[in-house]
């Protein structure tokens, strides 16, 4: 699971909180201000694979800048502060520095608790498979 | 025919726009919110992302909520709202294959590798008027979630589960084959190209997955029912979420997030000469944002059928289907009919009455000259 998986599906309110712990140590410039813009969805026939344009989808973007180092975040709908959030993690890993340890095990328990969560939907789903049996094996 | 506008009426339109609101809100019920909305009203949600041709469904539960209901007319709002927005991205091409699966079946094979998961469906349930919805409280919904999630017990998955295509079945025996037409291959955005007929099939896939769902059901139906010959199985149909990745500026390829999507493969069998060619199967394909089973099945139906050569049916015909099935435009110009035509209609009474003149001025000289004729043969 990569950063941006997990800080697009985490809990965005742990990961504001976590990042307000180690965003006072840094100058941060929002080189970017949040804004929202589309993403057009390409798709494919699965015989042919002819492409295809699906739709567009509503999609946030920014961009920090933490000494000298560009972060950027993006994700789907109107996000500003996830997007936020992930620009500076995005800045901060590419860092590289004291913190990298720090955000490094804030993913790894964030995305423990997103693979659970899946996992628990599927079960879920999976309770719903079904046998169909032909009358006659009835 | 040439359109002349009218002015003034300021006052009332204001006083309109009052109006409405206050039938919206006359009988003083709490404010539903967008959440309530985003999540209670899912599968209109999901209508109006597909319609609408644009995925938010936090807008989509705004624009609902804002012209109380009507489906099209939100998915009208969604299309002119995404006008105002820059398109900075595209995306990865989406695999359904790794969809995260909620819902998964085939019509045309019994066991299939992974099995047949109904996931959320009411295909199996009475369309009975359920009453005891009427007094659903706050408690009620709480005492379900906790019910439902303690039922899950313990989960016995380690990963999660992809499912591979139904359709690999048929491709690994070599039943399954593209459609075989000589046509045009190229990735055409309808949304930036005035199209042309016969117009590629990617602007054709592009204009079916953003068309209404009542009109594609409509001709998918009228393909079904003989007028175009095309009655397919449903191969596959899925429901899930695919990951959308996008390349960022520094040309890194980024996850932004997951779509609900709903795909059909629909299966029919490919036209060949007897004894000259051997016989295989093709697929229509179907796929549209969120969960709507009806649209992807007929847009599959309808793809099929557009690939058909001839246009012996309204479903084989391309400019009959997609300039039909194009609810947001359909839907505009039928409205428009509301609006003044003062000027020329008009122009067509005037017409009218002219004729009706002219008429009656040579029936009234027919008249005479068969009076005049008679008193000429009685005078002989």
């Amino acid at each position: 699971m990569n950063m941006d998986y997990i800080l697009v599906e985490g809990d965005l309110t742990r990961i504001k909180n976590f990042v307000g712990t180690i965003e006072e140590k840094y100058t941060i410039t929002i080189s970017k201000p949040p804004s929202t813009c589309l993403t057009m969805i390409r798709a494919h026939d699965s015989v042919e694979c002819q492409e295809f344009y699906l739709g567009e989808a509503l999609t946030t973007e920014t961009e920090v800048i933490i000494d000298d180092m560009a972060g950027s975040g993006i994700c789907l709908g109107d996000e500003p502060e996830r997007a936020y959030c992930i620009a500076v993690i995005d800045a901060l890993m590419q860092l590289n520095d004291d913190c990298y340890p720090l955000i490094r095990d804030f993913l790894t328990e964030e995305g423990k608790k997103i693979r659970e969560k899946e996992l628990k939907e599927q079960s879920q789903t999976l309770k719903t498979k079904v046998d169909f049996k032909l009358m006659e094996e009835a | 025919m040439g359109y002349v506008a009218v002015k003034g009426g300021s006052e009332a339109i204001n006083n309109a726009k009052l109006l409405v609101e206050f039938y919206r809100l006359r009988d003083n019920t709490p404010a539903v919110t967008i959440d309530q909305l985003r999540s209670q009203f899912r599968l209109a949600i999901d209508k109006i992302m597909g319609e609408g041709s644009f995925y938010t469904p936090e807008y989509a539960a705004l624009a609902l909520k804002q012209v109380e209901g009507d489906v099209l007319e939100a998915a009208f709002i969604m299309r002119a709202y995404r006008a105002t927005l820059s398109r900075k991205y595209y995306s990865e091409i989406v695999s359904t294959e790794d969809m995260f699966v909620q819902r998964r079946i085939s019509s045309s094979f019994r066991d299939i590798p992974g099995g047949q998961i109904l996931g959320p469906t009411r295909d199996y349930t009475l369309r009975m008027l359920d009453t005891s919805l009427a007094d659903e409280k706050d408690e009620d919904i709480r005492t379900f979630l906790r019910e439902f999630k303690k039922s899950a017990g313990d989960v016995s998955l380690n990963e999660i589960k992809s499912f591979s295509k139904v359709i690999d079945i048929l491709r690994a025996q070599g039943l399954l084959k593209g459609v075989g037409n000589n046509e045009d291959t190229r990735v055409l955005d309808v949304t930036r190209e005035a199209i042309k007929f016969p117009v590629p099939r990617s602007a054709r896939l592009q204009m079916l997955a953003r068309a209404e769902t009542g009109g594609l059901m409509a001709l998918g139906y009228s393909s079904m029912r003989g007028h175009g010959s095309v009655h397919p199985t449903v191969g596959e149909l899925r429901v899930g979420l695919v990951e959308v990745k996008v390349k960022s500026s520094s040309g890194k390829v980024r996850y932004i997030g997951k779509i609900k999507v709903t795909e059909a493969e629909m299966i029919s069998k490919a036209a060949t000469k007897r004894g000259k060619s051997t016989p295989y199967y093709a697929i229509g394909y179907g796929l549209c944002f969120g969960q709507n089973e009806t649209k992807a099945i007929c847009m599959g139906i309808l793809d099929r059928a557009m690939r058909i050569p001839g246009n012996d049916s309204p479903a084989n015909d391309q400019e009959f289907v997609l300039y039909h099935t194009e609810g947001i435009e359909a839907m505009g110009f039928t409205n428009h009919l509301k609006l003044p035509h003062y000027v020329t209609f008009q122009s067509g009474l005037n017409n009218l009455r002219n004729a009706v003149k002219r008429q009656h001025g040579q029936g009234e000289q027919e008249e005479l000259k068969t009076t005049v004729e008679q008193i000429s043969d009685d005078l002989i």
